[in-house]
């Protein structure tokens, strides 16, 4: 598969008279191929809307190299503009207008057929109520108009920073399918969100960003399977018995008031196994699997773990702090 | 060129600017309306009176003048009431760019010809302060709001874009100057046809209209350029309405008042407002205290005068450094 968009090392610092030197994105990787529907994860200032400003040529990078559909960018991105659809976070339109026209006015600037205008408006739903003003609009409209604004092109790659942003339970199902059916007709997405169980539904591929610095990236089957500790929840009649037989068979158990938990186990056969020979029959036996929120939280060290990536703004890390680039390259690149 | 279609769309479509032409429409039809409950068409009998008094007074003027070089002559002794210039060519009614003349003494009726050049000058003050504020809105609220951000995402050419909402702001003010300025001057000249005088309209009246009317579309121009610039440089309109009621409370009253404190020579030669008025009439006179303070007695013309071609290298090289120095900061900025 082609690259679609490469990122390497990308750098950027603001330097406000307020806040001083802030270091928002710090030698920063990026790699989405062709016909991917790639998640794009971080917490809030994690830097993951300069990146897509950068890659879009809106902010300017202080070091690093960009590519966008093979041109480098910002350099050559008028070349690809035209094939590339992109929303960052939450554009706004000019409430006077209605959606029609500024959809309009986008595809006279942009000069693509103004026919695409009605297409777009029926597959974000809007169709009804293309002739509002868009100052009367909810969120969840606004944003859709800007999922229109981006399908407009017809684009081969979509780029869209949180486009369930304000999204009631119905619209987020309907971005999902509309993602779902744009990737089928062959479109490479790079969705940005911090909704994580979008991503995990939607994305084959994600890439997790901390502190301005790649912290995981891959499929996402295999980021989760890098933080499989094989885990199992286990319930029996005798738990205090249970816990010493499994102990003497070498496995790591830990006991909670209604259930155990057996660590570092593959097959789940043994646990029955070891029990059932010795008479005590399993009556629940769940693999615990780790899924994206957990692991994002782990990664970006926004939960109570004491491991936190190191800090980007140049302060001394933490004890105990894990070097996540070696935890991404040892557990997600293996 | 589509870029520049969807710009002049989206101009005309801003509410301020609707507003704004509204608002010059209804100032035009206020003037319209007194201008013609003011004026009405002159009888024979109040033209052939105001005909009597314009010959009477030009008359008048040629005696004066016959008197004047008689006394230089020495034929004639002059009395306490003779006004004497240097040359009595000054007051040579042949010399004179403008004789008295019947529509001068004709009281309530709209001569066309004696108000055009007035009601061109309130035109061109409305329609510089339209174009600077249009021009400081247009591209301060597409900031403001991620209309930029947006139109880069389609065209990544910050330069170009840019530049094509420059170009259209000044094309359309441009296209919109010419149109209200032929649908004003027109409108008062029917009225001079149906309801008042017309006046002289030669070459000349045609030709001086036609320049007064060109710098006043020069200045509109460069005004928009400027609130667009400024508006630019700050990110928001109100960085350029801000710029503007600082520049007039800071240096053309607070630094014309230190001027004048430290007895400053020619403080106008400092102040925008002089070049300004000097494009737009031609000429700016000013007067000079420290010219005749030299102890020694008698006549001393302490004037000093602005042209217009200062004038307009002043403007033009503040609107060119402030538009050169938007879209320079522009190319680099961090649209965020």
């Amino acid at each position: 598969m082609s690259a679609v968009i490469e990122i390497a090392g990308l750098r950027k610092t603001f330097h406000t008279l307020r806040q001083g030197r802030r270091v928002a994105v710090d030698g920063f990787d990026l790699l989405v191929e062709s016909g991917q529907v790639h998640g794009f994860l971080g917490p809030n200032g994690s830097g993951k809307t300069t990146t897509l400003r950068a890659l879009l040529g809106l902010v300017r990078a202080d070091a690093g190299r960009m590519s966008v559909l093979g041109a480098d960018s910002p350099e050559r991105l008028s070349e690809v503009a035209g094939r590339v659809g992109a929303i960052v976070e939450s554009p706004q339109f000019f409430g006077n207008f209605t959606a029609h026209r500024t959809l309009r006015l986008l595809a006279l600037a942009g000069g693509v057929p103004t026919t695409r205008v009605d297409e777009v408006l029926e597959q974000v739903g809007l169709r009804d109520r293309g002739d509002e003003r868009v100052k009367g609009y909810s969120l969840g409209m606004k944003q859709r108009l800007a999922v229109a604004s981006a399908l407009l092109k017809d684009p081969q790659l979509l780029i869209l920073d949180e486009p369930a942003n304000g999204l009631d339970p119905a619209g987020i199902r309907e971005m999902r399918d509309l993602m779902r059916s744009l990737a089928a007709a062959g479109v490479t997405v790079l969705l940005s969100s911090h909704i994580l169980a979008e991503i995990q539904l939607i994305c084959d591929h994600v890439t997790i960003i901390s502190r301005g610095r790649r912290v995981a990236y891959g499929p996402v089957a295999e980021v989760l399977a890098g933080f499989d500790q094989h885990q199992w929840q286990v319930r029996v009649a005798e738990p205090e018995r249970a816990v010493e037989l499994l102990g003497r068979a070498g496995l790591a158990v830990t006991a909670y008031p209604e259930h155990l938990v057996v660590t570092g186990v593959v097959d789940p056969e043994l646990i029955s196994r070891t029990l059932g020979e010795q008479g005590l029959w399993v009556r629940e036996l769940v693999p615990l699997r780790p899924d994206l929120e957990s692991v994002f939280l782990e990664l970006t060290g926004d939960h109570p773990h004491p491991a936190l990536p190191r800090q980007v703004d140049g302060a001394p890390p933490r004890d105990g702090v894990i070097d996540l680039d070696v935890r991404e390259s040892r557990e997600v690149d293996a | 060129m589509n870029l520049v279609r969807a710009e002049l769309e989206r101009l005309a479509a801003r509410r301020f600017v609707q507003l704004m032409v509204l608002l010059l429409v209804v100032a035009f039809a206020v003037t319209v309306a007194t201008t013609l409950a003011g004026s009405h068409r002159p009888t024979p009998l109040e033209l052939s009176r105001a005909q009597a008094q314009a010959a009477d007074q030009v008359r008048d003027m040629e005696l004066a003048h016959d008197r004047c070089l008689r006394i230089k002559a020495g034929t004639v002794t002059p009395d306490e009431n003779d006004y004497l210039p240097r040359d009595c060519a000054q007051i040579d009614p042949a010399r004179m760019e403008k004789l008295p003349a019947a529509s001068d003494y004709l009281s309530g009726v709209f001569v066309f010809a004696n108000e055009a050049e007035p009601l061109l000058y309130f035109l061109i003050a409305f329609l510089a302060m339209f174009g600077f504020l249009v021009g400081a809105s247009y591209i301060g609220a597409d900031l403001n709001s991620g209309g930029v951000v947006n139109l880069l995402l389609w065209r990544p050419r910050r330069i170009a874009v840019l530049g094509a909402k420059l170009g259209t702001l000044l094309g359309g003010l441009l296209g919109l100057s010419a149109l209200a300025s032929v649908a004003y001057l027109g409108v008062f000249w029917l009225i001079g046809e149906v309801s008042g005088l017309t006046g002289r309209l030669g070459g000349e009246f045609w030709s001086s209209l036609g320049v007064v009317w060109a710098r006043g579309v020069v200045l509109v121009l460069l005004a928009a350029a400027i609130g667009f610039a400024v508006a630019t440089l700050g990110r928001h309109t109100s960085a350029a309405l801000g710029t503007v009621a600082a520049y007039l409370v800071v240096w053309e009253l607070g630094a014309r008042l230190v001027f004048q404190i430290l007895d400053v020579a020619r403080p106008e030669r400092f102040m925008l407002s002089s070049y300004l008025g000097a494009w737009l009439s031609g000429e700016a006179r000013f007067w000079d205290g420290s010219a005749c303070d030299d102890g020694v007695g008698g006549f001393c013309d302490g004037s000093y005068t602005l042209g217009w071609a200062p004038g307009l290298v002043v403007l033009l090289g503040l609107t060119g450094a402030l538009v050169v120095a938007a879209f320079a900061v522009f190319r680099r900025r961090d649209l965020i």
